[in-house]
């Protein structure tokens, strides 16, 4: 009885709405407290994917109804109503393509830093203090 | 059904970020990583967005965290 | 100034982050309230009734904001040509033989995730999938292959003409729909709203996103195969 109460109170749009709020923002300053305080580079960004994911998940989590489906037409649905918004789904797509993308590229970066000087402490990266 | 699965799941995310981000050895942070992006898909999954959550388990928790153990090797700290 | 990072600094991000963490909660918690307001999806999904097909996600990525994926598809290109020319050396000379686990089962593994990974692709107009996750999924079977067979290399030349086909070959066919129906990337293959749900269905549609696919796909194995082959380390 109390966990039919619990449920039902739990699958109110409020509710999931407050959660996914609060869950992607611990998510998303949990990423930018490795950000600040991590000192290996590749820690730096795993932070900052971290971060993205937080962000892709506020996103889709605050545009969904509790009793809509995917905006894909199979078996029994024939008609396009009721169903969740296609384009944020397409935004987040690409942003994540990009990310990774992105994501690579630094990764490079580091590597080739790394054999030229031998360095990944982000303490030492820098070349302005030295003569 | 849906309201408890949301809870489970972005406690489980939260804690297993943060224990990757804080560990000593990086493969293990980086497979606690790919841990991060399987919480992700299952909550993709449950916000009745398939194709984000078929893109971000190929994507987030497949070739991103491949990139990232290659590099290991090339940096040296593959122990 | 010195920007090092030491046990101090803990603290005062600590603080910082704090603070910032609760006037978000509270902003956050001040705004309840669900209000349904009009949303911009609904007449997209109303439009796709009469142009789309019947997965509305591949038809805006494809056909209403189908520009915005060429863009992508460039910032793509950008980052594979920046790490081809950061990582140099030499492929390795000197190689261990990897598991003898990893080579028996990497035979019997790469043929069915090519086949679901051009599955996906061709498909990705009638159930969740598409040009995207299906390059990707046949870049882990190269990836797959690479790390399990030491000699195995895909010639530069092959994968530096896929990548070219697919790329211009997107563009033609914007140039074409220009031509046809004064619409750059117009449907000009015909779409019968009868035939929604079969293979060839939503005339241009399919075609690109296959074109995406190969792209993608390739570039993701051009980026692979960079990172694993070129190093100078003996």
């Amino acid at each position: 009885m109390m966990i039919d109460a619990l449920l039902s109170y739990l699958n109110q749009e409020d509710v999931i709405r407050t959660l996914v709020d609060t869950g992607s923002m611990i998510l998303f300053f949990i990423g930018f407290f490795g950000l600040l305080t991590q000192r290996h580079i590749i820690k730096i960004f795993m932070s900052v994917s971290v971060m993205e994911v937080a962000v892709f998940l506020f996103f889709i989590g605050n545009l969904f109804h509790v009793g809509f489906t995917a905006p894909i037409l199979g078996d029994g649905h024939d008609a396009f109503v009721s169903m969740n918004d296609p384009i944020p789904h397409a935004m987040i797509l690409t942003a994540i393509v990009i990310g990774m993308a992105v994501f690579a590229l630094g990764v490079s970066f580091a590597i080739e830093y790394y054999k030229l000087t031998g360095r990944t402490d982000i303490n030492d990266i820098s070349e302005m203090g030295e003569r | 059904m849906t309201g408890l699965i949301v809870l489970f799941t972005f406690i489980a995310v939260i804690l297993v970020a943060f224990m990757s981000i804080v560990q000593k050895s990086l493969p293990d942070a980086i497979i606690l990583f790919m841990g991060v992006g399987l919480g992700a898909v299952v909550l993709f999954f449950v916000f009745q967005a398939p194709d984000v959550a078929l893109t971000e388990a190929v994507i987030g928790a497949g070739i991103s965290a491949l990139i990232f153990l290659m590099a290991l090797k090339h940096l040296g700290e593959e122990r | 100034m010195n920007f090092k990072r030491d046990i101090p600094t803990r603290t005062y991000s600590g603080f910082a982050l704090s603070t910032l963490f609760i006037l978000t909660i509270f902003n956050i918690l001040l705004e309840t309230g669900v209000t349904k307001t009009q949303r911009a999806g609904d007449a997209l999904l109303a439009l796709n009734g009469k142009e789309g097909v019947a997965n509305a996600v591949t038809s805006v990525v494809v056909y209403f904001r189908g520009f915005d994926t060429l863009g992508e598809i460039a910032v793509l290109f950008i980052a594979a040509l920046g790490i081809g020319l950061m990582l140099h050396g030499n492929t390795r000379s000197t190689h261990e033989e990897s598991n003898y686990i990893l080579q028996k089962a990497s035979r019997l593994l790469f043929p069915m995730i090519m086949l679901f990974g051009v599955y996906v692709m061709v498909y990705g107009h009638l159930s969740p999938g598409g040009g995207f996750q299906g390059g990707v999924i046949i870049a882990s079977g190269i990836l797959l292959l690479l790390i399990s067979n030491e000699t195995f290399e895909i010639p530069h030349a092959v994968i530096s003409a896929l990548e070219t086909f697919a790329g211009i070959s997107y563009v033609l066919i914007g140039l074409i729909g220009l031509l046809v129906l004064d619409k750059f990337l117009g449907n000009f293959l015909p779409n019968d709203m009868a035939q929604m749900g079969r293979l060839f269905s939503g005339g241009i549609i399919p075609v690109i996103y296959i074109v995406v696919g190969i792209k993608v796909g390739s570039e993701m194995g051009m980026i692979v195969q960079n990172l694993i082959k070129r190093s100078d380390d003996d």
